[in-house]
């Protein structure tokens, strides 16, 4: 088990709430890149790859004039979804500086959702008639990934006793590790069970504090070669394994019967660990998407750190809030509580972990994993090692 | 009868693979010639055996809730009066593999539950672009569920 790239750099914007941010999309774009680049003891124009996923506002040919790269020599971005593909964009990275394509990529996302409109709204989707691949659900009332969520959680919860209170388990969690985070947007707004469970519903099973945050806010991280992060000063972050699972089409054929209820993240779990040769328990560490709390909580069983008749155990009595959690689990606050840019915000707290560098810093780390939204195929998940 | 979510609420756009779903009156499904596979929704290639010989067909128009749930929030501000309504996912019978989104009308949201058996109904409306009268599947608590 090796890594054949690394992470050598990780860099952030200021994290903001919802139409916060003075700077607009682009500038958070450049400025988390800029922090990656500087952290890395790069400079920009050694730069000659950029991946992201579901950006299509912030084109790696305008970044790259921008950010003065000498020359871009890899783009890519993966197909389908969104936040699934948080952990897709480092695989797509790996590839290119493993094959020899590229010597520095970037992996990024940005987001303004006051310059732009809000992801998950579903208000981008209503000029005009529903089109084909909406018209299924829409004339319904049933078009965000908070209802189709509830709708898969509802069926799980159902079948195999599930309670309100696992689904609040991850919330507290998030909130909980946010507290030592002075960089989280909920910093300093700690929740209660109490304040959980009377907080007004969205869709059920989810209250507000069951559904991740809207931000302005920027991520980035730099992957190369390990022969070359040895020119480089900081720790290199070795990624020993990757993977992006199988399923269906977003959308509608999420409900089919094949597939219901499913977060797909079985085959990525399968293929994550049979790459990495390690299991579930082995993990030190763990940031998980939450897209919405139910999710969460499916994709652990799917990816086999516990079955769904223990989850009420496996998430319960603070087991994974804090730096000495069984499961250290989001240690930034992750989307729900530090900020929402896409995904890519725990990402990068999954090498920060490595390297020793969290506000909820989990002991010995050796295994540190990131996995992507939970719910839309193609999931995705990345396994970091011990630094060198 | 009128629509659940109200008549401003948004339409679907007509298309070769929608059209018999939202206007026939019947449960319209995708099946293969060929191998008699059924698929929802519709596309144009078996997912069983890849000919591309498919046609609709009518189900009897029964079905089963696979899942079901309250929406308090509402997306858009047409739907504010509306909240809190039930959206649902409901197994058809007759075309085995196959759900399709709808709600539960008639009833309270919160008394939709899963397992119930439910029946077929009809929204009526107009499509704005063709002037195609449009007959949207529902779903009502069968007697007894």
């Amino acid at each position: 088990m090796h890594g054949r790239a690394v992470v050598v750099g990780v860099g952030e914007s200021t994290y903001y709430k919802h139409g916060g941010s003075p700077d607009t999309e682009f500038q958070l774009a450049c400025t988390a890149i800029r922090n990656a680049a500087k952290d890395a003891g790069l400079e920009l124009r050694q730069l000659d790859g950029l991946v992201s996923y579901m950006d299509y506002r912030n084109s790696p040919l305008r970044i790259a004039a921008a950010l003065g790269f000498e020359e871009l020599r890899w783009s890519a971005t993966p197909w389908a979804g969104g936040g699934n593909n948080s952990s897709a964009a480092i695989q797509f990275a790996d590839a290119a500086v493993s094959g020899g394509y590229a010597h520095y990529v970037v992996a990024f996302r940005a987001l303004a959702q006051g310059q732009f409109q809000r992801l998950g709204s579903g208000s981008g989707l209503l000029a005009g008639g529903a089109p084909e691949g909406l018209s299924w659900g829409l004339p319904y009332g049933l078009l965000t990934p908070a209802q189709e969520c509830a709708l898969q959680t509802k069926r799980w919860m159902h079948d195999h006793g599930v309670s309100q209170e696992a689904l609040a388990s991850i919330s507290l969690a998030c909130y909980a590790n946010a507290q030592r985070n002075p960089r989280a947007v909920r910093h300093g707004k700690p929740l209660t069970r109490a304040a959980y469970h009377a907080s007004r519903w969205i869709v059920e099973p989810f209250h507000l504090y069951d559904c991740c945050m809207e931000n302005d806010g920027a991520a980035a991280l730099i992957v190369t070669t390990p022969d070359r992060a040895k020119d480089l000063p900081g720790k290199a972050v070795p990624i020993l394994a990757t993977a992006q699972g199988l399923g269906p089409d977003i959308g509608i054929n999420a409900f089919q019967p094949r597939w219901f209820s499913n977060m797909y993240y079985e085959n990525v779990g399968r293929t994550l660990w049979q790459r990495a040769g390690v299991r579930p328990t082995d993990v030190d560490v763990l940031q998980m998407y939450e897209n919405f709390t139910g999710p969460v909580l499916m994709a652990l069983c799917e990816m086999g750190f516990c079955k769904p008749e223990e989850v009420e155990a496996f998430v319960g009595g603070g087991a994974l809030e804090g730096p000495d959690a069984r499961l250290p689990f989001n240690t930034s606050g992750g989307n729900i509580a530090e900020a929402y840019i896409h995904g890519l915000e725990m990402v990068v707290e999954a090498v920060r972990q490595v390297r020793g560098e969290s506000t909820c810093q989990a002991r010995n780390v050796e295994l540190s994993l990131a996995v992507g939204g939970p719910g839309y195929a193609p999931g995705s998940a990345v396994l970091f090692g011990a630094a060198s | 009868m009128s629509r659940y979510l109200g008549d401003d609420w948004i339409l679907p756009t007509l298309t070769p693979h929608n059209t018999p779903f939202f206007t026939a009156g019947t449960l319209q499904i995708q099946f293969c010639e060929e191998c008699g596979h059924a698929q929802h929704p519709p596309d144009d290639v078996c997912y069983a055996c890849q000919c591309t010989r498919l046609v609709f067909k009518a189900t009897p128009g029964s079905g089963r809730v696979e899942s079901a749930a309250v929406v308090h929030h509402p997306v858009h501000p047409v739907l504010k009066d509306r909240v809190p309504y039930v959206i649902a996912i409901v197994s058809v019978d007759g075309a085995p593999g196959c759900s399709v989104q709808g709600n539960v009308v008639g009833c309270p949201p919160e008394a939709v539950k899963i397992g119930q058996r439910v029946r077929v109904v009809f929204e009526e409306a107009t499509d704005p672009a063709s002037g195609t009268k449009l007959r949207i599947p529902q779903w009502e608590l069968a007697p007894g569920a």
